[in-house]
């Protein structure tokens, strides 16, 4: 076998590496780096941003679902017999408190009054209804919900009838 | 992890101009050559997670230069086999090198006058000390084209050793 050159090129193996890259090879390179480590945080940036965009859609629709949901599960679903009660009374109520709204302008303090104390039941109402779809007892709360319409009801009966006398006390004293 | 800029830069002045020989050798171009050592320092300095003690970071780094070369010279359209070439057997008794006087210089200036095929496959083996199984597997050629391809690469250098050695005379 005949390998002199296989030897020789390995003897001399430093003269064949004379060739030398211009000088000004570092700085470029420098230059890329520096470019490449500004770029990183401008990227981390941007995924972080796509990342709470995406969290933000999906927490949008997942509020959005849940109040369908919420919306969908009446006190019919529960039990058809209460929803009627709470049908008539809610009908009920409407009447009362369109009756009580025509003594508003003579009496505004007193009706100021009422509406508070019925603003106040409606809200208990409302918390009822939206604990409804999670409850573990949902023919409790629909009890509570038809309840709070009767006692809406019963307390407009007696705001009416004060409201009434109250204004036949004030024609009275006129005359 | 990002290592500082003072050790990147020892690292460069420590294989800088070896690894610009190794891209130079094999593209021939000064210029595709530099283009080849600034991205695989870019890459050896970004990617330095990735490298594992497993070779010297020298390997490593040298790993990097020759196969973004490969890459430029594909790119340039260069073919490393032409057909008719791989059915030959590869003929060690042929070859005699013993008249040629042996010059550093001479065999380098002699190997850039090399086609781009030859030129390759002599460099990686002669001076990158690549057996033919690494350069096969590099180029994606067989084992045995590569040995014919060193074989005939050496015959050529030989010639155009000759000549200049006729012409100094």
């Amino acid at each position: 076998m005949n390998n002199r050159l296989e030897t020789f090129v390995k003897e001399n193996r430093k003269a064949f590496d004379v060739m030398e890259p211009s000088a000004g090879l570092w700085a470029k390179i420098e230059q890329e780096l520096d470019n490449k480590k500004k770029k990183k945080p401008i990227k981390l940036y941007l995924w972080m941003s796509a990342a709470a965009a995406i969290v933000v859609v999906f927490g949008l629709a997942w509020l959005y679902v849940g109040k369908l949901q919420n919306k969908d599960l009446e006190i019919a679903d529960v039990s058809a017999s209460y929803a009627k009660k709470e049908v008539h009374f809610a009908g009920l109520i409407t009447e009362k408190r369109d009756s009580l709204a025509i003594f508003a302008s003579a009496n505004p303090e007193l009706y100021k009054k009422f509406t508070a104390d019925l603003k106040k039941l409606d809200e208990d109402y409302e918390r009822l209804k939206a604990e409804l779809p999670t409850s573990p007892n949902q023919t409790f709360v629909v009890k509570a919900m038809v309840k709070n319409r009767e006692i809406q009801l019963q307390l407009l009966k007696q705001q009416l009838l004060i409201i009434n006398q109250v204004d036949d006390y004030k024609r009275v004293n006129q005359i | 992890m990002q290592g500082s800029r003072a050790a990147q830069f020892e690292l460069y002045k420590l294989y800088a101009k070896a690894m610009y020989n190794v891209a130079l050798r094999i593209l021939n171009y000064e210029e595709e050559a530099e283009d080849v050592l600034q991205e695989a320092f870019l890459d050896a300095f970004t990617r330095i997670v990735d490298f594992r003690q497993e070779t010297t970071f020298g390997l490593w780094l040298k790993q990097i230069v020759i196969n973004k070369s490969i890459n430029y010279l594909r790119k340039r359209k260069m073919e490393f086999v032409s057909t008719d070439e791989i059915s030959e057997v590869p003929d060690e008794d042929s070859f005699d090198d013993s008249e040629i006087r042996l010059q550093a210089d001479e065999i380098r200036t002699a190997i850039t006058e090399l086609p781009d095929g030859y030129r390759v496959v002599l460099s990686l083996y002669l001076l990158e000390g690549y057996d033919h199984e690494e350069i096969a597997h590099i180029l994606k050629i067989s084992e045995n084209t590569s040995r014919t391809q060193y074989m005939r690469a050496k015959k050529k250098l030989k010639s155009i050793l000759e000549q200049k050695g006729m012409r100094d005379e």
